[in-house]
């Protein structure tokens, strides 16, 4: 018996669990690359391309090992709603997007970011299933997704009468053929989202079949959504994928979108191909003009010069720009973090009541407030989003300074030279607290965090340090392996670590080969084996458990201190086109945004 | 003209030299490694060999000095080598942000010249007196103002505010214009960036010119011109103005070399897709080698600028001309 995936039936709600965490994965792919620190500027954690925590994690959600990813749940509640929905022009003739350095040519091999890279990549190709505004895979290319019950086999069958925008069919070889070629050109992203399938077959003109090595219930969302079919009457002929100078407006896909003009630093001009399978596209050009910060993105919205905005803005942008006729913001909450971490290896850290009283010293509802303007939700000391279903209510984040002195003096830090910091072994509690320089929300995090340490006798002094210096210090190499070169940190990951309690386990496990995020060197025996449990776990209800078990351990133990997650905030001119479909972690220019309403999934 | 002898061949080449090597060095220096472009939760699912397959491609797996003699083979050959980010060949990067950075460098260079000359001179003709003062104050304030915030108030005023000129680009994107269209488009576009860097780059150029002038006004030529009864205008532009540009020139030509780096702030200020650009994102993405082939550029253009001082200053003031 085969199982069909689509909206309705019993399958919605893990699906649902599933879309998100891959609409999630899709988006921090957006902030993948890591590439300028230029763009890196205050913002929701999906614009920080630099930061090297917020990484291309689309890929991630696609390791078979990493299994399902909270298949419980209702599913409802996880991806929010936005606040406001966006409104305005149901069509236009040009639309001018601004975005943040530059993506070179725009073909599977070349782009450079997840995000808007792959944004960018996608309105030019077709991924099998799309995912909705609800971040939920839907049929696309494919019109049905049958999964086999051992979980192995997908059996497709694509749309007819999908062309390439030269004319050419596409079918189930064209299929086959990406797989193929991904799985033997590794050097694209695709080939890693491409992990664990053994290979696809056309079974016939619109029939595929794509077999995996174990089953993997986030495949439709990690994998059928993100990889663009690919014609193979063109890259049959390239052999040198990664080096092969495409011509830039040669690209071939299947997309609502043309690429038809690049100028490197410049813009990316894209036309409207009339004949897509859904339906003309709702905006016929789309010009995706480059800023090198985002600061002239924003002067060049309010001058009229944009007419939407790729990056998410600034708290402190939001109320100027809504503030302005024509302009419209969207906002809704997305699941990035802002982090305060620490070198849990090294004395003072190692004690558990050092982190807990740090922990209670953080008024995270302040913080919130003064720097994010509201737009933001305070921590869990239990890590998980308590917008997330799987968020454990029993779990208590309290600020209490006075327990938190408390803590410390039992502990037998005390202040024994009476200036104030307290003593570790004879030695001042007095550390750095390091922030990236391009980051100016956390920098204001950072300094208020200081300021709360300082209530406890604890030292911080915020240096505030080039990026990838910052990198440098608490992820040397990119590999925990090397050590770790700090005392405190600001740190932030994006929405798919928190969107996936799976990953919990990459984050505080001891084993570097599983913790291989353990950036804190975190080191506790319940914790591994609960963070283990959760990976490897297939029941919904022995998951939500597991991860309700998980947050009291975490707020017992702080591996770290989770301060807040940052909401979005997207700034558009609805008199030139309003329609924008908001999907938490990618922001609103996606292909579903440009597309008319009834072409949507 | 002046001709260079080969001492003088022989100090251009050793700071080619020396300068290639810091270039070379540098990036190498700098933290983060090009890892940091697939960077995030990505890189730390990579397999140690995935890694070493990483930096091997970059060649980073090599020793300093053999990267180093394999840099000057590819340098001497012409051979930029390849983008770690955009996979495309460097020389192509460069050569189509050149024009953009000279439309900015040498049309700000231009106007600041005239402007800073022109305004020098009369200034010091009219040593002491209000508009003396008038315009060495405004100069002195000028110099002082940081380009990014003078970039960042011309965008407020004339773009966000007044809507009156683009903020930034080099031209509009896909406008379609051809000719005389685009060359007006173009020109718009560069209003406030040239604006911008002739404004920083005046006062220098006004400065010397004033101060070079208030020297040669005290010359006893100056004082023999004067007894003979020559003109006001003749002993100005004649006499004094043609003597004092001697130094004013040395002013431009450094200033030439450093404007292209000055670019970097402007351009992006403005996104504005020259070599400033270029280079500030290559910086920020650790791509080792278009930081390397801009920061080359940014070399030779200095020494060029210098060497053409040197050619020049003989042919303006004679008694510095190499006696043979």
């Amino acid at each position: 018996m085969m199982k069909t995936l689509n909206r309705t039936g019993s399958n919605t709600a893990w699906l649902r669990l599933l879309a998100m965490s891959l609409a999630l994965a899709l988006l921090a792919a957006a902030c993948g690359g890591g590439d300028d620190e230029g763009d890196d500027d205050e913002g929701v954690d999906t614009e920080e391309t630099a930061d090297a925590a917020d990484g291309d994690a689309a890929t991630e959600s696609s390791d078979p090992s990493e299994g399902d990813t909270e298949s419980d749940s209702d599913g409802d509640a996880v991806l929010a709603e936005p606040d406001e929905p966006a409104s305005g022009s149901d069509a236009a003739t040009t639309l001018r997007a601004g975005m943040i350095g530059d993506e070179a040519s725009l073909n599977p091999y070349t782009y450079i970011t997840g995000f808007p890279g792959w944004n960018l990549l996608m309105m030019q190709y077709d991924s099998l299933m799309q995912i909705d505004g609800d971040g939920i895979p839907q049929p696309w290319l494919a019109e049905t997704v049958d999964v086999s019950d051992d979980g192995l086999t997908y059996s497709l069958t694509l749309a007819e009468g999908v062309t390439f925008n030269d004319g050419e069919t596409l079918d189930a070889s064209d299929v086959a053929f990406t797989v193929d070629y991904f799985l033997n050109n590794s050097q694209s992203r695709f080939s890693r989202a491409l992990a664990g399938v053994t290979g696809a077959e056309a079974t016939g003109d619109l029939t595929v079949d794509i077999t995996l090595e174990a089953a993997n219930p986030s495949f439709p969302l990690s994998t059928l959504s993100d990889v663009p079919i690919i014609p193979e009457h063109v890259w049959s002929e390239v052999t040198d994928p990664e080096n092969h100078q495409f011509d830039s407006v040669t690209n071939v896909g299947s997309g609502p979108y043309v690429l038809t003009d690049y100028a490197p630093d410049q813009s990316y001009t894209m036309e409207a191909n009339p004949d897509y399978f859904r339906g003309a596209p709702a905006v016929d050009e789309l010009v995706l003009v480059q800023f090198a910060d985002d600061t002239g993105a924003q002067a060049a919205i309010r001058s009229g010069e944009v007419d939407v905005i790729f990056d998410g803005v600034s708290p402190e942008q939001v109320p100027l720009l809504d503030a302005q006729d024509p302009i419209d913001i969207v906002q809704g909450p997305e699941f990035s973090t802002d982090l305060l971490y620490y070198d849990a290896s090294k004395a003072p850290f190692d004690d558990v009541a050092v982190r807990q009283a740090m922990s209670l010293a953080m008024d995270r509802q302040d913080i919130v407030d003064t720097v994010f303007l509201g737009a933001a939700t305070p921590g869990s000391a239990g890590w998980i989003h308590p917008d997330q279903v799987s968020f454990n209510p029993d779990v208590e984040t309290t600020t209490d300074v006075e327990q938190a002195n408390g803590l410390l003096e039992d502990a037998g830090y005390t202040d024994s030279d009476g200036d104030g910091i307290r003593e570790a072994d004879g030695e001042p509690m007095s550390y750095e607290l390091i922030t990236p320089s391009d980051n100016t929300l956390r920098l204001r995090t950072a300094e208020l965090v200081s300021e709360m340490l300082a209530e406890i006798g604890i030292g911080a002094e915020v240096t505030s340090v080039e990026s990838t210096t910052w990198e440098e210090a608490v992820w040397p190499g990119f590999d925990i392996a090397n050590g770790r070169n700090y005392d405190l940190a600001m740190w932030g990951w994006s929405a798919p670590i928190q969107a996936d309690a799976s990953r919990v386990a990459s984050l505080v496990h001891s084993d570097p080969s599983i913790g291989a995020l353990n950036l804190t060197a975190f080191s506790n025996p319940e914790m591994d084996e609960v963070a283990q449990a959760l990976t490897v776990e297939g029941d919904p209800d022995t998951r939500l458990e597991l991860i309700g078990e998980l947050q009291t351990l975490f707020a017992e133990q702080l591996p770290f201190v989770t301060l807040l997650y940052r909401d979005g905030a997207y700034a558009y001119n609805s008199e030139v086109y309003g329609e924008w479909e908001f999907i938490a972690g990618q922001g609103i220019v996606s292909k579903l945004s440009l597309l008319p309403a009834e072409a949507r999934p | 003209m002046g001709r260079l002898d080969t001492r003088r061949i022989a100090q251009y080449l050793l700071v080619l030299v020396i300068a290639v090597t810091i270039n070379f060095l540098l990036p190498r220096f700098m933290p983060g490694n090009p890892l940091a472009l697939i960077a995030g939760v990505d890189v730390g699912l990579l397999t140690p060999e995935q890694r070493a397959e990483i930096v091997t491609a970059a060649g980073l797996d090599q020793s300093l000095l053999q990267q180093y003699v394999q840099y000057w083979g590819n340098l001497l050959t012409g051979d930029l080598g390849f983008s770690y980010r955009s996979s495309r060949p460097i020389i192509e990067m460069i050569t189509e942000r050149l024009p953009w950075t000279l439309l900015l460098t040498l049309a700000s260079l231009a106007i600041s010249a005239l402007v800073g000359v022109t305004t020098g001179a009369i200034s010091a003709w009219r040593r002491g007196k209000a508009s003396d003062l008038t315009s060495l104050t405004t100069m002195i304030s000028l110099e002082s103002m940081p380009p990014f915030w003078l970039g960042m108030l011309l965008i407020s005023g004339f773009a966000v505010t007044l809507g009156i000129l683009p903020s930034f680009g080099a031209e509009t994107a896909a406008s379609g214009l051809t000719g005389w269209d685009r060359a007006l488009d173009i020109a718009q576009h560069a209003v406030l960036p040239v604006a911008t860097l002739s404004i920083v780059s005046t006062p220098a150029v006004y400065l010397t010119m004033r101060y070079s002038m208030l020297e040669t006004l005290g010359e006893d030529y100056i004082r023999t011109a004067r007894a003979k009864g020559a003109s006001e205008a003749r002993l100005l532009f004649r006499h004094v103005a043609r003597n004092a540009l001697a130094p004013v020139l040395t002013v431009l030509a450094i200033r030439l070399g450093f404007a292209f780096g000055g670019t970097v702030v402007i351009e992006t200020v403005f996104s504005y897709p020259g070599l400033g650009r270029l280079t500030f994102e290559a910086v920020g993405g650790r791509d080792y080698p278009v930081m390397q082939a801009a920061f080359l550029v940014f070399t030779i253009a200095m020494l060029l600028a210098n060497l053409a001082a040197d050619l020049i200053y003989p042919v303006l003031d004679p008694r510095t001309r190499a006696s043979r």
